[in-house]
């Protein structure tokens, strides 16, 4: 099965974290691939000096050195991916994406023009009224009494059931408009 | 044939043409603009433009049109003034050239965007804004223009309105705008309580123009052109889609502040103060902004800075007090900006939408015509010899190295010049040569003429430009003839030495040292620490002091000192004072009472 995110990071994670963010600032740094392999090969070799470390003392001071030395080193204009927050094309189509709910407000004459689609969309709402009861009961039945442990939502488990939460996945907006 | 006549009917029509578009759908039943219509119609604008020119060109025909009258008082005119003479009637055919070539581009940049009419018909309505400025004969005018550039400026950044970025950044071009436009305001009011008028015609004849209206203008054209203190602007301004950075804020918009100080030249021409500010200003402006782009990742930043710094080249120009060698560099800097931006738009789209040069790399091979303009357009923006920008630019130079100005302005300028160099063969050498560094999963192609057409056409405007405009236009005022060799030459050196450290910076980032931060890569970096201090000082000062006097002064000082408290403590001292006297001890009272008798004695004797 897969880990859940529980409320805080194992050691292995924030020592992992640190591995990549500093691997990402060095690509900021070292623009030239080979320049980039070599000094991402040195430090994959200090990190790995430290790997079998039982004494987790130890292991937390290093990772504290670690992490003050990443920010000493750090980019001041890091690499990010155009996608990601603080990129160039971050939400640069948010203004596109609009929620499903918008087309019960079309006005008749103009729901007339798609009427396949609209009587389509009635059967899905029916469908949707119908099978909410029992998602919420599903999801009740499952969360553990202190609160989920992880965000992930659990399948459909009876027969003729939809998953929970289903329509907020299928009416999810597209990533990119037409 | 009445030429005149001709002059003015084609101008007229080069305007109306473009508003074309805007109102056919409010005129002609079930009409609906295209991207491409547009497109056309801003071509044949173009076309009929180039009458007028030809006109000014042989003939040196200039014309000042006067038509409808705003009667808003008896004797304030305020009417529709135009104004025909070498500024406006060289500025519509590059700007429309220009114009054209971008909307040509942007059918195929914006060809998967939703509302791209929607796009074509805010960019025609800065154009006209623009072209009404440039035109423009008296300062209300001119004003409409001003405004209706920065409003569409403001749309076209925050284009994408679901980025929270582009919204900050369309707010700060605003903002910064505004604060200039104070000082166009104030120009606005001193002309019309001192002469009565608006006209810019009238403005020449004063002998000794009052250091405040210049100052406003100054202000007005720091505001429009980005110079230093209000600045942040134009490299935020890179949030919008590249069409409107290579539109707006590289060859037209910016350049309405410096248009409007070469228009308003002959109030500058008298008064040595503005001169020297504006020289000392636009220095400061190049090479601050020359500073900034040598560290930036983001092409388009690059070019933004690189925009910046002309700006700031052509502010030295006017404190040299050469207009028409600042506007020549207007029309030139239009032409290899644009394609620049061009350019970049055309590798950016075509790596699926990376910006940053890091990332770029042996695109010679793959985009040949986009990377031989992107070469052409960097070496007209250096100034190499016999290309457009070479006209211009080193004009500039020569006259400032033989005139016995500020040699502090010479400098900076001078220094500026070798960085424009070094960031310019630094974006090429990390995004056209070398092994290629971006994700192996895209597609790239220019296979479509809606790119090189463009780029070609800017290209060959960016090679011929400079050699015709000089050909045709004479300059009013004789440019030095003769100078020592090394001054004669300082320019070419400079930008020499300029690429051998872009040279030498390369080789350094290719062996292996590994890369450090370091002050001089901090300063460059956070592009001189101006944002962080400027955005939040000013904010936060503004915000407590708003604070201080709602909470202190009002509640504290006017409802507490003022009234019971300070009563109290009025009372409190004198009553201090007074219980020291109250000791209860008889023989004081009486030595007292003694002392006072004695004193009315002694006085009502006398």
């Amino acid at each position: 099965g897969s880990a859940a995110m529980a409320a805080y990071l194992t050691h292995q994670q924030k020592v992992l974290r640190l591995y990549k963010k500093s691997l990402r600032h060095l690509e900021s740094w070292c623009i030239h691939r080979d320049k980039y392999r070599y000094f991402a090969v040195l430090l994959r070799e200090r990190f790995d000096k430290n790997k079998d470390l039982k004494d987790m003392v130890k292991a937390t001071e290093l990772l504290r050195a670690g992490e003050e030395e990443f920010w000493a080193n750090q980019h001041p204009q890091p690499y990010i991916f155009a996608d990601s927050p603080g990129g160039t094309a971050y939400e640069r189509y948010e203004c596109y994406k609009v929620p499903e709910w918008a087309l019960d407000f079309w006005h008749p004459s103009e729901k007339a023009m798609y009427p396949d689609y609209f009587a389509k969309r009635e059967q899905w709402k029916k469908l949707q009224r119908e099978s909410w009861e029992k998602e919420i009961k599903q999801l009740e039945e499952e969360t553990p009494p202190d609160g989920p442990k992880t965000e992930a939502l659990p399948p459909a488990r009876k027969e003729g059931h939809l998953p929970p939460l289903w329509w907020q996945y299928v009416t999810r907006p597209r990533e990119m408009p037409m | 044939m009445d030429l005149p006549m001709i002059l003015n009917i084609s101008m007229l029509l080069t305007l109306a043409t473009l508003l074309t578009p805007l109102l056919s759908p409010l005129l002609v039943k079930n009409y609906k603009n295209s991207p491409s219509t547009i497109m056309q119609t801003v071509k044949t604008s173009f076309l009929i433009s180039l009458i007028p020119m030809t006109l000014f060109i042989y003939l040196g025909m200039e014309n000042i049109t006067y038509f409808w009258e705003w009667k808003l008082a008896t004797n304030f005119k305020i009417p529709l003034n135009f104004k025909m003479d070498q500024y406006s009637l060289m500025f519509f055919p590059i700007a429309l050239f220009v114009t054209w070539s971008i909307l040509q581009f942007t059918t195929w940049y914006m060809a998967s965007e939703p509302q791209i009419t929607k796009f074509f018909l805010f960019l025609l309505t800065f154009l006209i804004a623009m072209l009404t400025l440039t035109i423009a004969n008296n300062m209300f005018l001119l004003f409409i223009g001003w405004e209706g550039v920065g409003i569409m400026s403001f749309l076209l950044i925050g284009w994408w309105h679901g980025r929270a970025e582009a919204n900050t950044a369309a707010l700060q071009a605003v903002l910064y705008n505004r604060i200039g436009d104070i000082g166009f305001i104030l120009c606005m009011a001193w002309s019309a309580t001192t002469i009565n008028s608006w006209d810019i015609q009238q403005l020449s004849p004063l002998n000794q123009t009052p250091l405040l209206p210049l100052i406003g203008l100054i202000l007005a054209a720091t505001g429009k052109s980005a110079q230093f203190g209000l600045h942040p602007w134009l490299p935020a301004a890179m949030e919008g889609p590249t069409p409107v950075s290579a539109l707006l804020h590289s060859s037209t918009m910016v350049v309405a502040g410096i248009f409007l100080l070469i228009r308003t030249h002959p109030m500058l021409h008298s008064n040595p103060t503005a001169l020297t500010l504006c020289l000392c200003l636009g220095a400061l402006s190049t090479l601050f902004a020359a500073t900034c782009a040598l560290t930036q990742n983001d092409i388009k930043k690059i070019i933004a800075f690189s925009t910046s710094s002309q700006l700031g080249l052509m502010m030295v120009t006017i404190g040299l007090d050469l207009p028409q060698l600042a506007f020549l560099h207007i029309s030139t800097h239009a032409f290899f900006k644009a394609m620049l931006f061009l350019c970049s738009g055309s590798i950016i789209h075509n790596l699926n939408g990376e910006q940053d040069i890091r990332k770029m790399g042996g695109l010679q091979k793959t985009l040949p015509t986009t990377t031989s303009c992107l070469t052409i357009g960097n070496l007209a923006l250096m100034g190499t010899p016999f290309l457009a920008g070479f006209y211009s630019k080193d004009l500039i130079i020569e006259s400032m190295n033989t005139s016995y100005l500020n040699t502090w302005a010479l400098s900076l300028t001078l220094l500026a010049t070798s960085f424009t160099a070094t960031y310019s063969i630094r974006m090429s050498l990390l995004v056209q040569t070398g092994f290629t560094r971006t994700t192996p999963t895209i597609l790239i192609n220019e296979n479509n003429p809606a790119i090189t057409n463009p780029i070609t056409r800017l290209a060959l405007g960016s090679i011929t430009a400079g050699l015709l405009i000089t050909t045709y236009i004479l300059p009013t005022k004789t440019p030095p003839m003769t100078m020592p060799t090394t001054t004669k030459t300082t320019a070419i050196i400079i930008t020499l030495l300029g690429i051998l450290l872009a040279l030498e910076l390369s080789k350094m980032t290719h062996t292996l040292i590994k890369p450090k931060q370091n002050p001089l890569l901090n300063f460059s970096s956070t592009l001189g620490y101006f944002n962080p201090l400027t955005h939040r000082l000013s904010s936060t000062q503004l915000l407590t002091t708003g604070q201080k006097i709602a909470s202190h002064l009002i509640d504290l000082s006017w409802y507490k000192k003022m009234g019971p408290e300070g009563l109290a403590t009025l009372q409190l001292k004198a009553a201090k004072i007074s219980t020291t006297l109250h000791t209860g001890l008889i023989k004081t009272y009486l030595m007292s009472f003694a002392l006072s008798i004695l004193i009315i004695l002694i006085s009502s004797t006398q």
